[in-house]
């Protein structure tokens, strides 16, 4: 190998490739090209376009505070379009009829817009219901996890039921997980409340950041203030798995959910090891590997099965 | 450019590009030993770089950081993953990325005057340029008729200037950005193009 560019270098060079594209004197090739070799230069590369996009807004500059350029971004589109689509549908189909059911298949990731301007990721092996009525917007998570961009409707709370366990929310951002006995509730965006039909307890606020279990029988416990790891937890929406101090077990358990392949770990006290790391769902074998190799221990790949065994007793 | 590269590029100008001077003070401070900040930054830059989407981003500071910390550990143990207890420094990670640094968070006008800021601390020539460019809308071609000089003279000051523009917002802004001026770290290069 040469010798490994310098981060300076590569920057310059990154500086130079968005200077000749403002120019128009770029053969795109020849930039793929550069690009490709180093993931250091991908990055230098978008940093540089971004700091170069950050400087038209100078435009505004010329007429000082020219009115700003109207933004209707994505979800300003699709809320508008959703509300009248709505609407116009509203008269003459009853609220029944506008139930749509979303499954995903174990290791499927599906991003839907929803017909009132929110947005739903919907993860792996999971089934989902919506019904928009007049007055309640009703998500119904039978199994799996699903995370929710709401659009702001205050005449229309936005309710993810699961089991009896409810989720309010009127504009905000968050996730739901079924698990045995209960849901797990990240907030991402504002404010929801969260509680169960079954536990006779007033609704609990959970605000951006915190994550909170709700319990079928006893309700909402307290939120748990948690930003960095619903980031992380929520990494599955690009289709990552990250991981920050979990157990092998658990991660393993992590990525069974995405994949037929399953993990198997032969050996308890490997289950317990502690890994960090960024992953792809889908690639359970690589993450099999990777930990075994950082553990000593040995990947036998049968069928639908990746076995990791210890080759020798873990030292400590 | 795609329609969502072009919406990504905007987000890291206006939502990241603010906090890097945090950040790589942080990285000195928490992974002296990762080797080089530079490296790690753009290898951050190049994961940010392939989200397809940046909407969910809720606190795209803590998302930087985050990211930016993933790597690091990559790079520390080159290894893709590593047992935790080997890690002792993670522990002194956790530490405030999750404090806001609302003054940064550039809206509106905020941001207006930082662009203003960051142009007009610009070497002369330089400043023409951008004010040319970046102001008043002139393509390169124009600016160069208009000077008097060849494309690749304004080609070449625009480098320069998108350089020390990228160097101030590294080394985070004074009020003069001073920065600008005295050579930055990433100039301990070995050779020039």
């Amino acid at each position: 190998m040469t010798e490994r560019e310098s981060a300076a270098d590569i920057e310059a060079a990154a500086a130079r490739w968005v200077v000749r594209a403002d120019r128009g004197d770029l053969d795109p090739a020849e930039l793929e090209a550069w690009l490709a070799a180093d993931t250091r230069r991908q990055g230098a590369f978008v940093r540089a376009q971004a700091a170069w996009g950050l400087l038209d807004r100078g435009r505004a500059l010329e007429v000082e505070e020219a009115p700003r350029r109207l933004h209707v971004g994505r979800r300003g589109l699709l809320a508008g379009f959703g509300a009248a689509a709505a609407a116009c549908v509203a008269v003459v189909v009853t609220p029944r009829l506008l139930a749509a059911r979303y499954g995903t298949a174990v290791g499927e990731i599906r991003r839907v817009p929803l017909a009132d301007g929110s947005l739903a990721a919907i993860n792996t092996d999971t089934a989902l219901e919506v019904a928009m009525k007049p007055r309640k917007r009703e998500v119904r998570l039978d199994r799996g996890e699903a995370w929710f961009q709401v659009a702001k409707d205050a005449e229309r709370p936005f309710v993810v039921e699961s089991g009896p366990v409810r989720v309010r929310a009127v504009g905000t951002a968050f996730s739901v997980r079924r698990r045995d006995g209960g849901c797990e509730v990240l907030v991402t965006e504002g404010v929801v409340e969260v509680w169960s039909e079954g536990a006779g307890e007033g609704p609990r606020r959970v605000t951006a950041g915190e994550r909170v279990f709700a319990s079928d029988s006893a309700g909402a416990a307290r939120p748990i203030p948690a930003s960095l790891e619903i980031t992380r937890e929520l990494a599955w929406r690009e289709g990552q798995i990250v991981l920050d101090g979990e157990a092998f077990g658990a991660a393993a358990e992590e990525f069974n959910r995405y994949n037929a392949r399953k993990i198997v770990i032969a050996d308890p006290a490997l289950a317990e090891q502690k890994l960090v790391g960024w992953f792809r769902t889908n690639e359970p074998e690589s993450f099999a590997r990777a930990a075994a190799a950082s553990f000593g221990a040995r990947v036998t790949v049968r069928g639908d099965a990746i076995l990791v065994q210890s080759v020798a007793p873990l030292a400590e | 450019m795609s329609e969502g590269r072009a919406r990504v590029v905007a987000w890291i100008g206006r939502e990241i590009l603010p906090h890097e001077a945090d950040l790589r003070a942080w990285l000195r401070r928490a992974f002296a030993t990762a080797g080089d900040v530079d490296d790690i930054v753009q290898e951050t830059y190049c994961r940010l770089a392939g989200l397809s989407h940046v909407d969910h981003i809720g606190e795209p500071r803590a998302y930087l950081f985050q990211a930016a910390r993933s790597v690091a550990l990559e790079q520390l143990r080159r290894a893709r993953v590593v047992r935790i207890d080997t890690v002792t420094e993670i522990d002194a990670l956790n530490v405030e990325l999750d404090e806001p640094s609302p003054e940064r968070i550039a809206g509106g006008r905020r941001e207006l005057e930082r662009v203003a800021r960051l142009i007009a601390a610009l070497p002369d020539r330089c400043r023409r340029i951008f004010e040319m460019r970046k102001i008043e809308g002139l393509p390169q071609r124009e600016i160069a008729r208009r000077m008097g000089v060849t494309e690749n003279v304004v080609e070449n000051e625009s480098v320069r200037g998108l350089r020390a523009i990228l160097a101030a917002l590294a080394e985070g802004e004074t009020e003069e950005v001073t920065a600008v001026r005295r050579p930055s770290t990433h100039d301990r290069t070995r050779k020039r193009r």
